[in-house]
């Protein structure tokens, strides 16, 4: 990420250290209705480089720093409709973008679990810019909370890593019980798991953030605490206080990690959606980006992907799950030949290569739409009625009750129902053969 | 038998409506009981005119056209005046009968509030999920003919999580349980916000049933919904309906921390009504027993039902309904292409097969029906012509909720009443005037029990720091706040008390147990399944190794206990006995709060004293009996080594003066033997004037401290195991009822106040019994007690009564 700034004389703005003064109130600047003091003395903001934040309700602590990289990325293309399907267009101004993590005293929820530290960052200078507002005890909540709403009300686009889920509801939460903040909901929310899940889980398994910066974004954020001790350090920092800061200062740390982590996989997906066409990546993040975009109605730039997927190849069940999405995009698109040839490299393959259950079950399930297209596209009865018939024969000697059995039962119904109706229109004998096989 | 329980002969007067059949019935069953032992009552209560009154001026025109549509245009006395002091602003708790329109006494005001000002809002609360589930079509029939003005839901743990957001916003009124408003509502109440600023209305429902441990709770969940309400700036008005109990203004006062007014004369018309209790024949009245309730309970409803009449039949456990539906249905075997006439009816059953069963007893095609007690709280099955009752249902209230379901608007019906040997059953039996004379049963809870309390007071910290002005309960919030500080629960800053847990406190706060450190019970037969909880203090007393438990009318027995993971493994079996627990008891007093002198009827001082207090109760489970059914012989018994159990809690005792025991012309022994004989009699007696269990009261006797009030070594053996105590001589013994629960539930000043009255009817229970040296009915099998046990608890009675 080395690229010119886009205003040097900002960017060097940013560098510039707060102003010290002895005195607090002649240091304090003015900066909307709250006043910033250097908080020399404090332990922990010594400690973190943070300075007192005065407002209406009382002070707060607040850490900001600005970092080069991740470099601001601005969102082109389809990428904003794919990360974020219902957003209104205003949330491609990138200026209105707040990415948004919470450090909390729980993962319960409920209005007895506290957001203490609230990590914000926004692209500034070419740079992000990261401003960490903290409550050194509950009875700075208050304050905490208006400096927060002030920063929701220049930006009103979201960008998270799971705060739809719990972020957002625990910060409303907190700002419903202060009975006197308001803030207008932001008019967009870009939360990343959902997205990041579907496009690396099955090569990951679980999509934690900091995984994603080891294995997709190709740098490693160093020691990092355990994220379960969170609270606890919090809370001793609250009963022990100065003693208790150096672990405290880490979770500060922590959090601009992860804000910054947030930023970059924010550009990587971004670079990914815009352009799927030119990703470089694992056939099985392809194949995770293909469904998102398939999802997301991004039908051809998923068919192109998913070939791409398949050529380069994936494991076996994978594969085949793989041709059986692709065969439906293709159908849907006309494309009754490219289809055809997946739902026949699917049901031709032989029960070891099938592998569980589903599979299995994806196999039958070419065999019913290859029957299909016979029937009423090719015009070949026959070859439809022979194809449904194998597909009973198949599933009658099937009987274990798994959680396929559903699935099952349904698509036995459905081929004994076409079976006999291409009986009755062929006239042709075996019907009862076919129905028993079914009703087996 | 007393001459004031001689059943008179022509039981049915003239002038009676009873319909021809079961007139005969009755008639036939008094014959047949020419020493008056079996219908020990019949009592008659003839038809009552409705007492009507105007609908208010003030009811908003729309609502009161609906209720005219429903064919309600006026109201019957109680409603109206119930509506009328909820319309000035008071909180009422309603005291009426089974089916007098009590529902009518919250929906009319709270839809008046509803359509006045759409911004309104009203909780309703239920303590089962399933009689929510029975209101909701009431309301919806109201919702439909205010042509969807208001939104009704539930609010349960059955509600779909994506229906939840709605509910939160269109619900006008919402109905849940306590449990849920502890767990799923006020822990949230961010999410609640509109219900919470514009709450007007809280409608508790079955009021009596708030008693005891979870009164306690109820008490403090409703401390911390007027908590969160007053934060919001509601201040809600109290609705509450109660069954008939001696002190529902009380126990609501109590509950809401308010004051209430009391509506309780009743202006719903009534059929002509019998009740009777029948006592089962006796078969051997050397042990006391009779014959079984069970079998006379299906004989009587087959009677019943072959006299034409529509009866239901309740029994106290899932096996005795599952026994007698399938005598009844033996007995009336469903026609070939005909529906059934005999069908269950208990918890479990989904809305819709209920109101199947309703239509058909309707419309008449069903004609008997068996419950459980799951129904005897306000669901409406229509009425009927006989109510069964197989054993007393444990309190005077839900016996009168059970008879209620027979009675009609016109004609008339019966309820009966068939007795176990059970010495509660027995007392009721041969006591009817205690029965239907002003009910003595009173509703206590203690909210500021300390492990109840400070639970709900983690609970309310995470809902709302605690502010230090603060007033919950009577409780020294600043110091209670500081240990739980110290505990690492709390945190203060600015002035308030912070939760600082990452759990969820309410999570581990169960409303029905004072702690929430349970024992699961696990059925290993068919892969491991948990069939159960036993809160921790009776945990040894039911689930100890070698222990059979009985679940739902099904028996297991307890193959290995693990006391330190507090699990029981228990497998499914099939045995003629059950087991009880032999359990060593020391009691020592930590502090007196009261002693007084009995006084006798003529209020001369009496040679015993009455007290309660503080007191530490240290228990062990040493071994455990095996006891026969119905015969109650001893057929076994089994040693055990289980941990020791310490527990402060409340209780009221009787001192014994000395030169009362001496005076008693038995042996040392028989005299040991009187007194845990008047204990264990006492014990039953008691559990019926508090509405309580059995389990919820522990007993004990013990040798009074030298000095009263001083602390001193105070160490006896439990009531239930005499042998033990057996070489030692009491002087001046204490008699100790104690509440068995850590830190007491609120018992043991009740006892206190009514010593003279407890004695009383102790006296009777035991006079009472036709037994010869003691049942199981008054004051324990005379195998355990000897042959001259119940003459001497006797004996001590009449010195104490004076």
């Amino acid at each position: 990420m080395n690229r010119p700034p886009k205003d040097k004389w900002a960017r060097l703005a940013a560098l510039r250290p707060l102003p010290r003064a002895a005195d607090p109130a002649e240091a304090a600047r003015d900066v909307g209705h709250q006043a910033v003091y250097p908080a020399s003395g404090d332990a922990l903001a010594e400690l973190v480089g943070g300075e007192r934040v005065r407002n209406h309700f009382g002070e707060f602590l607040r850490v900001q720093r600005w970092y080069s990289e991740p470099a601001e990325r601005a969102p082109r293309g389809a990428a904003l409709h794919v990360l974020a399907p219902d957003s209104p267009t205003a949330a491609e101004n990138i200026s209105q973008w707040l990415f948004l993590d919470t450090e909390t005293t729980g993962l319960a929820g409920g209005t007895g679990t506290y957001a203490f530290l609230i990590g914000l960052a926004w692209w500034d200078s070419g740079g992000l810019r990261v401003e960490q507002l903290f409550m050194r005890d509950f009875d700075e909540e208050h304050s905490l909370l208006l400096g927060l709403a002030e920063r929701l009300a220049e930006r009103r686009v979201l960008v998270t890593f799971n705060g739809k889920t719990f972020d957002w509801p625990l910060l409303e939460t907190r700002l419903r019980m202060t009975r006197q903040i308001k803030v207008q909901p932001p008019v967009a929310h870009l939360d990343l798991l959902h997205p990041a899940r579907q496009v690396w889980r099955m090569r990951l398994g679980t999509v934690r953030l900091a995984e994603l910066e080891r294995s997709v974004l190709g740098f490693d954020r160093g020691p990092d605490l355990w994220s379960q001790m969170i609270p606890q350090m919090y809370f001793d920092f609250l009963r022990r206080g100065k003693a208790a800061a150096p672990p405290l200062a880490d979770v500060f740390r922590h959090n601009q990690s992860d804000l910054r982590g947030l930023a970059t996989l924010a550009g990587k997906m971004i670079e990914m959606c815009a352009a799927p066409e030119k990703v470089e990546a694992e056939p099985l993040d392809l194949f995770g980006l293909s469904r998102l975009l398939r999802n997301r109605g991004e039908r051809a730039q998923a068919r192109h992907l998913y070939e791409r997927a398949l050529r380069e190849g994936l494991p076996g069940a994978l594969d085949r799950a793989a041709r059986r999405e692709l065969a439906a995009l293709a159908k849907r698109d006309g494309d009754l030949g490219r289809a055809v040839g997946l739902w026949e490299e699917l049901s031709g393959d032989s029960g070891e290569q099938r592998g569980g259950e589903a599979q299995d079950l994806f196999s039958l399930e070419a065999y019913e739409q290859l029957a299909i297209f016979y029937e009423r596209r090719a015009r070949q009865p026959e070859r439809a009625a022979e194809l449904t018939r194998e597909a009973l024969a198949a599933l009658g000697g099937r009987s274990a009750l798994d959680a396929f059995s559903v699935r099952r039962a349904r698509l036995a119904a459905r081929l004994t129902t076409r079976l006999g109706r291409l009986m009755r229109r062929a006239d042709m004998p075996g019907r009862a053969q076919g129905g028993l096989a079914a009703g087996s | 038998m007393p001459q004031s329980l001689a059943v008179r002969r022509a039981i049915v007067p003239e002038d009676s409506r009873l319909a021809a059949p079961i007139r005969g019935l009755l008639d036939e069953l008094a014959a047949r009981d020419a020493a008056g032992e079996v219908l020990t009552a019949v009592r008659h209560f003839p038809a009552r005119e409705a007492q009507l009154a105007a609908m208010p001026e003030w009811v908003h025109p729309e609502l009161a056209a609906v209720y005219r549509g429903k064919g309600i245009s006026q109201l019957y006395s109680h409603q109206a005046e119930a509506i009328e002091r909820v319309h000035t602003g008071k909180n009422v708790v309603i005291v009426t009968p089974t089916a007098s329109g009590k529902t009518l006494c919250y929906n009319l005001p709270v839809l008046h509030g509803v359509l006045e000002n759409p911004d309104t809002r009203a909780l309703y609360l239920f303590p089962t999920k399933a009689l929510a589930q029975d209101q909701l079509a009431e309301l919806h029939d109201l919702c439909q003919r205010l042509e969807n003005r208001f939104g009704v839901f539930t609010y349960d743990g059955d509600t779909p999580a994506d229906a939840r957001r709605a509910i939160r916003e269109r619900g006008h009124i919402v109905l849940t349980n306590p449990d849920m408003l502890h767990t799923g509502i006020l822990p949230h109440h961010t999410r609640w916000t509109r219900v919470f600023e514009n709450l007007k209305f809280i409608v508790l429902d079955e009021l009596h049933t708030y008693r005891g441990v979870f009164g306690s709770h109820l008490c403090n969940v409703l401390r911390r919904l007027r908590r969160v309400a007053r934060f919001y700036g509601s201040t809600p008005q109290f609705i509450c309906c109660s069954a008939t109990i001696g002190n529902p203004g009380e126990l609501a006062a109590r509950l809401i921390e308010e004051d209430v007014e009391v509506v309780e004369q009743n202006g719903a018309p009534a059929g002509e009504k019998f009740f009777v209790f029948y006592n089962p024949p006796v078969v051997n009245r050397n042990l006391g027993i009779r014959r079984s309730v069970i079998n006379e309970t299906s004989r009587l409803a087959q009677k019943f039902l072959d006299s034409g009449a529509q009866a239901i039949v309740f029994a106290n456990s899932r096996l005795h309904t599952e026994i007698l539906l399938t005598y009844l249905k033996q007995h009336n075997p469903q026609e070939p292409g005909a529906a059934e006439t005999i069908c269950g009816y208990r918890g479990g059953y989904l809305p819709s097969e209920r109101r199947e069963i309703e239509r058909g007893l309707r419309d008449g095609r069903i004609r008997g029906v068996v419950a459980t007690n799951a129904l005897e709280l306000g669901i409406d099955i229509g009425s009927l012509d006989a109510a069964l009752m197989a054993g007393y249902p444990g309190t005077i209230a839900a016996t009168w909720q059970r008879a209620g379901r027979a009675g009609r608007r016109s004609g008339s019906a019966c309820a009966v009443l068939v007795a176990s040997s059970a010495p509660l059953d027995q007392f009721i039996a041969r006591h009817p005037d205690y029965f239907f004379g002003r009910s003595p049963e009173r509703g206590f809870i203690q909210p500021d029990n300390l492990e109840i309390l400070l639970n709900h007071l983690k609970c309310a910290a995470f809902e709302l720091p605690i502010g230090a002005e603060e007033v919950i309960g009577r409780a020294e919030l600043p110091e209670l706040c500081a240990r739980l500080a110290e505990a690492g629960y709390l945190h203060q800053s600015g002035g308030h008390w912070h939760w600082t847990q990452e759990a969820y406190p309410a999570d581990t706060v169960s409303l029905r147990s004072v702690t929430s450190d349970n024992f699961v019970i696990i059925d290993e037969s068919a892969g491991p399944e948990v069939i159960g909880e036993v809160d921790f203090t009776s945990a040894l007393t039911f689930v100890h190794p070698r222990a059979i438990y009985l679940h739902q009318g099904q028996q297991y027995h307890v193959e290995r206990l693990d006391f330190d993971a507090r699990k029981a493994y228990v497998k499914p079996v099939s045995v003629d006995y059950y087991t009880d627990a032999i359990r060593n008891a020391q009691v020592k007093i930590l502090e007196c709060a009261q002693e007084e002198l009995l006084l006798g009827s003529d209020a001369r001082p009496q040679p015993g004293a009455r007290n309660h207090g503080d007191v530490l109760v240290r228990s062990q489970v040493v071994g455990f009996k095996k006891i026969k059914f119905f015969t109650h012989e001893n057929v076994g018994a089994g040693q055990l080594e289980l941990p020791e159990n310490e527990m402060h809690t409340t209780a009221f005792w009787v001192t014994l003066e000395r030169r009362l025991v001496e005076s008693l012309p038995f042996s040392v022994s028989d005299r040991q033997s009187g007194m845990f004989g008047l204990l264990h009699a006492m014990e039953s007696v008691a559990t019926l004037l508090l509405m309580c269990d059995r389990r919820d009261l522990g007993t004990a006797i013990g040798e009074r401290p030298p000095s009263p009030g001083i602390p001193a070594g105070d160490e006896t053996p439990a009531a239930p195991s005499p042998g033990e105590a057996a070489g030692k001589e009491f002087f001046e013994p204490n008699l100790y009822l104690y509440d068995a629960y850590p830190g007491g539930i609120g018992f043991s000043e009740p006892l206190f106040q009514a010593a003279e009255p407890l004695l009383e009817k102790t006296k009777d229970l035991i006079a009472g019994c036709g037994c010869e040296h003691g049942c199981p009915s008054c004051v324990g099998p005379v195998g355990e007690r000897g042959e001259r046990g119940k003459e001497a608890a006797l004996e001590i009675l009449d010195r104490l009564c004076g």
